[in-house]
């Protein structure tokens, strides 16, 4: 009696646990198997010709602050990690590349652009990763050497493509990456207040505190410091032939030689020390300060880049190169932001196959372009740009001379102590001995 | 079967209840609270088996063990009727282990590798990664690419070439043989169908022989042939081997031989080549030979030791001694509107605390914060070595107290007025009556949850980085450290700020540091808790 309850009784549970597992699918097997991780805002898109798979959008409650969640990879042929403003871009192209060959495209959204190497790097490995992701040119360093990039051949196609952006997705001899979007900063100059272009850094800063003194503005120069002052200082720091690390005879990067205390980086500290005894610039300055300072027309010029500009519709103002200093050139930070295939894609002919015949040419191109008003660097879209958009053209100006960030992991030491450096000059503090102790910290951090 | 009388004679108040029913003849019976159970227990073993496929084919057998041996327990625990304890016990049990046992395991485990940026991979990973790295060979032109197979795309692969100059090639991995026009069959549009018995594929096709293409290399005279895409191929010349023998990697353009050394192919005068990932071996006690003998890690360390006890300390005795305060102030039975009170104290509490520190990070601005405009003045609360800790103190007390001010007056409530009544009977003066009888009371209760918020102080990550990023920076330390810097914020830094990218080896390393400091005071104040007990 009791045997015959117990078979019953385990017979159903069978039944029920597979009818369970059956509707659980591969979340349950993602649940199961990294157990403190969850699904979050996944946006899945999937098109398909050869079989109907469903438009699926699960939004589940919203992340913290710093735990990221893992992503699982979606269920087609072909899947692809974007971020918002990309999605729909690849979503669109993905369509017509299935249709046209009859393959499954999925496109996952991630959050944010910034995430989306951290995750390739947790999920490639254990085979949860993409075939395709975007990321930006300098994490291309710790994703190669974390070996979840593949090289991508971009001989074919190179010829359309500006020179620079290319380089920026090179490593160590091999390309790995399609450039789609090119950014830099730039000087933003209300015209009302300044009708006309200093040409010097000298007279900007001159101008610029006259406004302050004549009490017209509260902010003379609205550059952000705090957490990004190495990346927007970097166009005045390279005035006085400042570098970041610098080059052996092979063209790769000189780890034991770091520009900070190098004769050129001690004077600029010198110099940032007196822009910063003026008062010309303010470590208080905040990205929200700059944005509201600048918004409001408290501020006759600001430091920064094309993501910034939709907040200044309130005011009239150009975008231009900052002018020189002492007679050096001012040459920005260049970031580069591209498609990649992983190393442990499930089809990487396909996507290679996808991004090289695809997505490299002008019309995809464009919707990159039309997407998200970043620099382009196809040179078809670039060419058009002057007429179209004098904003992008006067940051494409700017950045026509700049550096392409370094993509070596290493540049991950130099953020942080450049930017106590920069707090402690700015705050009144001894300048050479601050950028001299920061170059000391990288060289340790850099040797391990 | 199911006998429909007992339900109704009989109903039962939850699982728990059929166990509870004595002597009965053993019968499963269908009451809706047993379907609920059953339907529960479907869904955990859903889970196991959804979950076991992908841990069969990774030939996790450790894996693959506990959870048929778990899952298996647990539908027996919970359909006998002879294991009423564990099925209070299990539920418990098993949460400890997902979010206490496996994290501290793992992170302990971790603590002894290598893993980090540059060392996330298992070794055969690493080198099919470094024996699937080709190098172009320069000047090589491109072809147009046809993918083709014989027996109806089903047989041997070959690619179908044309060069520039209109020349047909037909590769497989036997070689290369130039073509007559004549034999390849072309449909109206120009695209390739056939050449003898090899048919073209479509892309269908090639994703399903992507791993056979992806090794074909056809040797020709420049180099091997291999298909960048599905329509272009070009020549490349392979750049490692790797040699099982010797467990040695080769660079084949330069000759150069690596040698495993510590989860990287290191060459003999001590170099990795940076085009190819390490993996993550174990390296026993190196991250924390680091730790004590590092001079950059070091440097700063013991200042931020300091401070770190210093903070948590404050931290504590800072909100409680508010807290308490105002709960007995609002424990005036004579005290109108205290429930108003209440509510608007609670306030800073039912905020999340990382909002709060960038709303006061924003609100502490020297030039342009709210604070000094308000006041008029130009303190620099977060930029000034000592301000910054003031500061930071301040803002953990207002996020802290309203706990404080909770838990106290839930204590106060619990003591009778009696003993005070008695106390002042005793002739106590009313502080005597609270320093002697009342708070050595509510320490009893409330000591626990002191030491308690002591380890949650003691990493207390989000305050401190998000305030001020433990700033403001501390001017000459070997590495980047800040005056408000605590243990854990300090290891962000140095684990993830610096280096090469990300070392969880050292972090793992540290934390584990963290975690036999934090246990360490947290069993003594226990003891002397105990000994506070004994007072009752």
């Amino acid at each position: 009696m009791l045997k015959k309850q117990w078979r019953l009784m385990v017979g159903l549970l069978l039944v029920l646990a597979l009818v369970a597992s059956a509707c659980a699918g591969d979340d349950a097997a993602e649940e199961t198997t990294t157990t403190t991780e969850a699904t979050t805002t996944t946006t899945e898109a999937t098109t398909t010709t050869t079989e109907a798979v469903e438009e699926t959008t699960t939004t589940e409650p919203e992340e913290t602050t710093t735990t990221t969640e893992a992503i699982p990879r979606a269920d087609a042929d072909l899947v692809i990690w974007a971020d918002d403003t990309r999605t729909p871009i690849f979503e669109e192209f993905g369509r017509v590349f299935g249709d046209e060959n009859g393959i499954s495209v999925a496109v996952q959204e991630i959050p944010a652009i910034e995430e989306i190497d951290d995750r390739v790097i947790q999920a490639a490995p254990v085979g949860e990763g993409p075939d395709i992701f975007i990321s930006a040119n300098d994490v291309l360093g710790g994703l190669v050497a974390n070996g979840v990039v593949e090289p991508l051949d971009l001989t074919a196609v190179a010829d359309d493509f500006a020179q620079g952006a290319i380089d920026a997705f090179t490593f160590a001899g091999q390309t790995y990456g399609l450039p789609y979007a090119v950014e830099n900063i730039a000087l933003i100059r209300n015209t009302d207040l300044v009708p006309d272009a200093p040409a010097t850094f000298d007279e900007l800063e001159e101008i610029a505190l006259g406004l302050v003194e004549a009490g017209e503005v509260e902010v003379p120069l609205a550059i952000q410091q705090g957490e990004g002052a190495p990346y927007h200082n970097f166009p005045l720091f390279t005035a006085f032939g400042g570098y970041v690390f610098g080059t052996a005879e092979d063209g790769s990067y000189d780890l034991t030689d770091i520009g900070l205390d190098s004769e050129a980086g001690l004077a600029a500290a010198q110099a940032f020390a007196a822009w910063g005894e003026s008062g010309l610039m303010d470590w208080d300055v905040t990205y929200d300060i700059m944005l509201e300072s600048f918004g409001n027309g408290t501020a006759p010029f600001a430091v920064t880049g094309p993501w910034a500009v939709p907040n200044f519709e309130n005011v009239n103002f150009v975008v231009e190169p900052i002018p020189p200093v002492l007679g050096g050139a001012t040459r920005p930070f260049i970031g580069v932001q591209g498609i990649m295939v992983s190393s442990f894609a499930e089809n990487p002919l396909i996507a290679q196959t996808f991004i090289l015949d695809f997505l490299a040419t002008q019309e995809a191109q464009e919707a990159f372009f039309a997407a998200d008003p970043r620099g382009p660097s196809h040179k078809g879209v670039l060419a058009g740009l002057a007429d179209s958009d004098p904003n992008l053209a006067g940051f494409a100006a700017s950045g026509a001379d700049g550096i392409g960030i370094p993509n070596i992991p290493e540049m991950g030491s130099v953020w942080t102590p450049w930017t106590d450096a920069y707090q402690i000059i700015l705050q009144g503090g001894d300048a050479e001995a601050a950028f001299r102790n920061a170059a000391d910290q990288i060289r340790t951090a850099v040797a391990g | 079967m199911v006998d429909r009388t007992d339900v109704t004679e009989d109903p039962p108040s939850g699982p728990g209840s059929a166990e509870n029913r004595g002597e009965r003849s053993p019968r499963f019976s269908f009451t809706p609270a047993f379907v609920l159970k059953l339907l529960f227990l479907a869904a955990v073993n859903g889970l196991a088996i959804a979950g076991l496929p992908a841990m069969l084919d990774q030939g996790w057998w450790p894996g693959v063990a506990s959870v048929v041996v778990s899952t298996v327990f647990i539908d027996y625990v919970y359909l006998s009727r002879r294991t009423v304890p564990a099925k209070y016990l299990i539920p418990g049990t098993i949460f400890a282990l997902i979010f206490q046992v496996i994290p501290v395991v793992y992170t302990g485990y971790i603590a002894f590798t290598n893993f980090g940026t540059g060392n996330i991979l298992t070794k055969d990973q690493a080198i099919e990664r470094a024996e699937s790295l080709y190098s172009s060979v320069p000047g090589s032109q491109r072809f147009q690419l046809s993918i083709l197979a014989s027996e109806d795309g089903e047989g041997e692969l070959a690619l179908l070439l044309t060069d520039e100059a209109g020349n047909r090639f037909f590769g497989t991995a036997a070689g290369l043989e130039a073509l007559a026009p004549g034999e390849v069959v072309i449909d109206d549009a120009g695209k390739v169908l056939s050449v003898d018995d090899f048919v073209a594929l479509n892309l269908g096709q090639i994703s399903d022989r992507q791993d056979e293409l992806l090794s074909l290399e056809i040797p020709s005279e420049l180099g091997l042939v291999r298909p960048i895409t599905a329509t272009t191929a070009a020549v490349y010349n392979r750049l490692y081997e790797y040699d099982a023998q010797t467990d040695t990697l080769t660079n084949l353009e330069t000759g150069e031989v690596y040698t495993p050394v510590q989860g990287n192919f290191t060459s003999a005068a001590g170099e990795s080549p940076e085009d190819i990932p390490g993996w993550s071996v174990v390296v026993g006690f190196d991250n924390f030979k680091r730790i004590l003998t590092s001079e950059a890690i070091r440097g700063p360390f013991l200042r931020v030791f300091v401070w770190n006890y210093v903070f948590a300390v404050l931290s504590v005795v800072l909100t409680f001694a508010l807290g308490l305060l105002l709960a007995i102030t609002l424990n005036h039975p004579t005290l109108r509107g205290r429930r108003v009170y209440r509510s608007l104290l609670i306030i800073p509490y039912a905020l999340p605390s990382f909002m709060s520190a960038l709303i006061w990070r924003g609100l502490l601005n020297q030039d342009f914060g709210v604070i000094n405009e308000l006041l008029g003045a130009n303190i620099a609360w977060l930029n000034d070595p000592w301000m910054a800790k003031v500061s930071v103190l301040l803002v953990n007390l207002w996020l802290g107290f309203p706990y404080m001010f909770l838990i106290s007056t839930g204590a106060l409530q619990a003591i009778p007025d009696e003993l005070k009544e008695a106390s002042y009977v005793d002739g106590a003066s009313p502080r005597q009556a609270f320093r002697q009888v009342v708070f050595p009371l509510l320490l009893v209760t409330l000591a626990p949850l002191l030491i308690a918020s002591f380890a949650f102080n003691f990493n207390n990550f989000n305050v401190i980085y998000l305030l001020n990023s433990g700033g403001p920076p501390i001017e000459g330390a070997q590495t980047p450290a800040g005056h408000t810097d605590i243990l854990i914020s300090y290891t962000f830094r140095l684990a993830f700020e610096g280096g090469r990218g990300q070392d969880f080896g050292l972090a793992s390393a540290i934390a584990l540091l963290i975690f036999i400091m934090v246990a360490g005071v947290s069993a003594f104040s226990f003891r002397r808790t105990r000994a506070l007990e004994d007072l009752t």
